[in-house]
């Protein structure tokens, strides 16, 4: 096609030599043919010009020879750039109508806890208001104090339940997600119904618990009225005696179930007051030892006079379930030992006994309730079964956790570590934790 | 008309001081908002644990607005910022007043509900209370949220909640008075609950206020002292003559 038109401008020029020539000016003749030459290109321009710019109603021009070739090549161009377009719009409305049907709300952040853009659930649960609110930082919309703090501490692994005020009835499940680089997910679900769900849970056992007292304490009142009266016929004795221990047995877990369902129904953490934990230990090494039947040796080691921030009943009876299962599953021949120290990585209690031991695979279910390691065992014994869950959720509450060591045929240990931060050291003797720091 | 474009600072530290001075209200204003929800709660269901969360709270709404007035006065010193920051500025400054005030009114509440959580609980848990509180705290989220978006039309309607928020009141003491005169023994209780009703009265003229500095911040008009309807009808005026 060049060659084509190479040969043309030649040619034209050559006309217009001859043509000079014959009038005797070859240079006018050269000039007049060039000038014809781009007159005749400059149309040529001006109709692909034209037809660029009003494209989309006009079909192609025929412009002969190179022009032809470049305005096909627009043309491919232009209808690739468009197929790619549609297949674009169509991928991302697809995406938007996709993430429009999902129930639960997503709202993209930016590095600056900015909405970067949201789904239609998420306007709705959040009431967020379509356009105007993309740009505006979403903590400024959700002031919610505890929402805020857990945005700072860059979400977590554990969605955050709250209600909002835009919808006082509805509790909402927000979770905070990181991804790409600085930027956050908020993925938001109503959880109104399970929230409901698992109040009416906790006040059913609370209440059934609570209603299964009275009649428990009028029978247990006639059974020992008839244990005692010299008029039963002593061959019931046995049966009776064994009654009454049953129904102590049904009061004590009537009684733990109450304390379950009262500190389950306590938000967060407890704030608490200085605990004299070295006392309490104290006090619960002599009442094991006042009890009947107790292990030969029981020792208690107080490295630490700091106290405990927490609430005094509840670590009271997170210890005493403690001790007494030490106590009780360890053979009269054994030995436990009750540990309470102090280091830079908070305070710690531990019980120690030489008891049979926990299979490994049932330590990390130890403390659902009512699990038994081994049924028929346990019953003997007369546990009510939620002594373990009763440890854990007062040790949630004081941000401790529970650490649980056994070997089978040797014992086991149960320890508890508090955070520092709920360490007071004791006055005049300075802790562990601020000595080291004191040396330097 | 030149509205509070927080995006067109050449200056992106001074830009940063401003967002963040912003936000800090903001957080403020959800902790007052908590604290007043906690202390209606405490009221309703006789929890003193909550109350007394809410009265040891107020020192940190206290703390808060000691800390944004400090940055807001460094920000009027060393910046100079002039028009729509200046207002904004200055607009942070007067919220901030309005929300510790807020405080207090919870505090207060919470100290009744400390009192009142001795006594027999009625049957109805303090309904109208409950009622009234529920009124003054959307008034204070709408406040505030029109303060986030800085949109003056939501902030024109937090005003007009306040006739409903004045009914409430003034028939909350028209019951306490006949309770009063039915039962002298129930005097005490009754003075409490109107102090309580008074208190949120009070916390709907704050939420008010801080509407006001919305419109204020947003128009550049100061729309206190005024009434509704003019207020309106001068926006309107602005808007319809400022169009291109």
């Amino acid at each position: 096609m060049w060659g084509f038109t190479a040969m043309r401008l030649i040619a034209t020029i050559a006309v217009g030599l001859a043509a000079g020539m014959v009038a005797g000016r070859p240079w006018a003749g050269i000039a007049i043919a060039l000038a014809l030459q781009v007159a005749w290109l400059l149309t040529r321009l001006y109709r692909l010009d034209h037809w660029l710019r009003h494209r989309g109603r006009m079909d192609p021009p025929v412009l002969h020879g190179v022009w032809d070739d470049i305005v096909t090549q627009v043309a491919r161009l232009h209808r690739r750039k468009r197929h790619h377009k549609q297949r674009l719009a169509t991928v991302l409305r697809e995406l938007r109508e996709s993430t429009d049907a999902l129930p639960d709300g997503v709202v993209a952040l930016t590095a600056q806890g900015e909405i970067a853009w949201f789904n239609r659930a998420a306007a709705q649960l959040l009431r967020l208001q379509g356009r105007r609110d993309i740009g505006i930082r979403i903590d400024n919309l959700i002031r919610q104090p505890r929402f805020v703090r857990y945005l700072q501490a860059g979400g977590g692994t554990a969605p955050l339940v709250l209600q909002v005020s835009e919808a006082p009835e509805a509790w909402l499940s927000l979770h905070v997600l990181p991804y790409g680089e600085g930027q956050r997910m908020l993925l938001i679900r109503d959880v109104t119904r399970e929230t409901r769900l698992e109040t009416m849970r906790k006040d059913f056992v609370a209440n059934a618990s609570h209603e299964l007292r009275s009649p428990l304490t009028v029978i247990s009142g006639y059974l020992e009225t008839l244990a005692t009266d010299p008029a039963t016929d002593p061959a019931h004795a046995p049966p009776l005696a064994e009654m009454r221990r049953q129904a102590e047995r049904m009061a004590a877990i009537i009684g733990d179930l109450l304390v379950l369902s009262r500190l389950e129904a306590k938000d967060g953490q407890t704030p608490g007051e200085p605990v004299d934990v070295a006392a309490m230990l104290t006090l619960l090494r002599k009442e094991v030892l006042a009890r009947p039947r107790h292990p030969a040796q029981v020792e208690l080691a107080i490295e630490t006079q700091d106290r405990l921030m927490g609430d005094e009943l509840e670590l009271h009876s997170a210890f005493a379930n403690l001790v007494d299962n030490a106590a009780k599953y360890t053979p009269e021949a054994g030995r436990i030992a009750l540990r309470w120290w102090s280091d830079r990585e908070g305070a710690h209690f531990s019980v120690a006994d030489t008891g049979p031991g926990i299979p490994a695979a049932s330590i990390p279910r130890l403390t659902e309730r009512f699990y038994r390691v081994d049924p028929g065992r346990s019953r003997a014994t007369g546990g009510s079964g939620l002594g373990l869950s009763i440890v854990k959720h007062v040790l949630q509450r004081h941000g401790a956790r529970l650490e649980v060591v056994s070997a089978e045929g040797r014992g086991s240990t149960f320890s508890c570590h508090f955070p520092p931060e709920r360490v007071l050291a004791a006055a005049g003797r300075p802790s562990a934790m601020i000595d080291t720091h004191g040396n330097h | 008309m030149e509205t509070t474009d927080l995006s067109h600072h050449i200056s992106s530290r001074f830009n940063e001081d401003l967002e963040s001075v912003r936000a800090d209200l903001l957080r403020m204003g959800g902790l007052v908002e908590a604290q007043l929800q906690k202390s209606l709660a405490a009221l309703a269901d006789e929890d003193s644990a909550l109350a007394a969360d809410v009265v040891r709270d107020d020192a940190q709404v206290n703390r808060l607005e000691v800390e944004i007035d400090e940055a807001c006065l460094r920000i009027l010193a060393t910046r100079a910022p002039a028009a729509g920051d200046l207002r904004l500025v200055v607009a942070i400054t007067k919220a901030i007043t309005d929300l510790e005030r807020i405080g207090d009114e919870a505090r207060k509440i919470a100290h009744i509900a400390l009192r009142l959580a001795s006594l027999e609980r009625p049957a109805d848990r303090y309904r109208e209370i409950r009622h009234l509180g529920r009124l003054v705290e959307v008034m204070v989220h709408e406040a505030l949220d029109a303060f986030a978006r800085m949109d003056s039309d939501a902030a024109l309607r937090v005003p007009q909640h306040d006739l409903q928020v004045d009914e409430e009141y003034e028939s909350i003491q028209r019951q306490c008075v006949t309770f009063m005169m039915e039962d002298p023994r129930q005097i005490r209780r009754m003075l409490d609950v109107t102090w309580a009703a008074r208190a949120l009265e009070r916390v709907g003229d704050h939420a008010k206020n801080i509407a006001e500095y919305v419109i204020y911040m947003v128009h550049g008009q100061d729309v206190r002292h005024t009434r509704l309807e003019e207020v309106q009808s001068r926006l309107r005026a602005r808007s319809e003559g400022g169009a291109p």
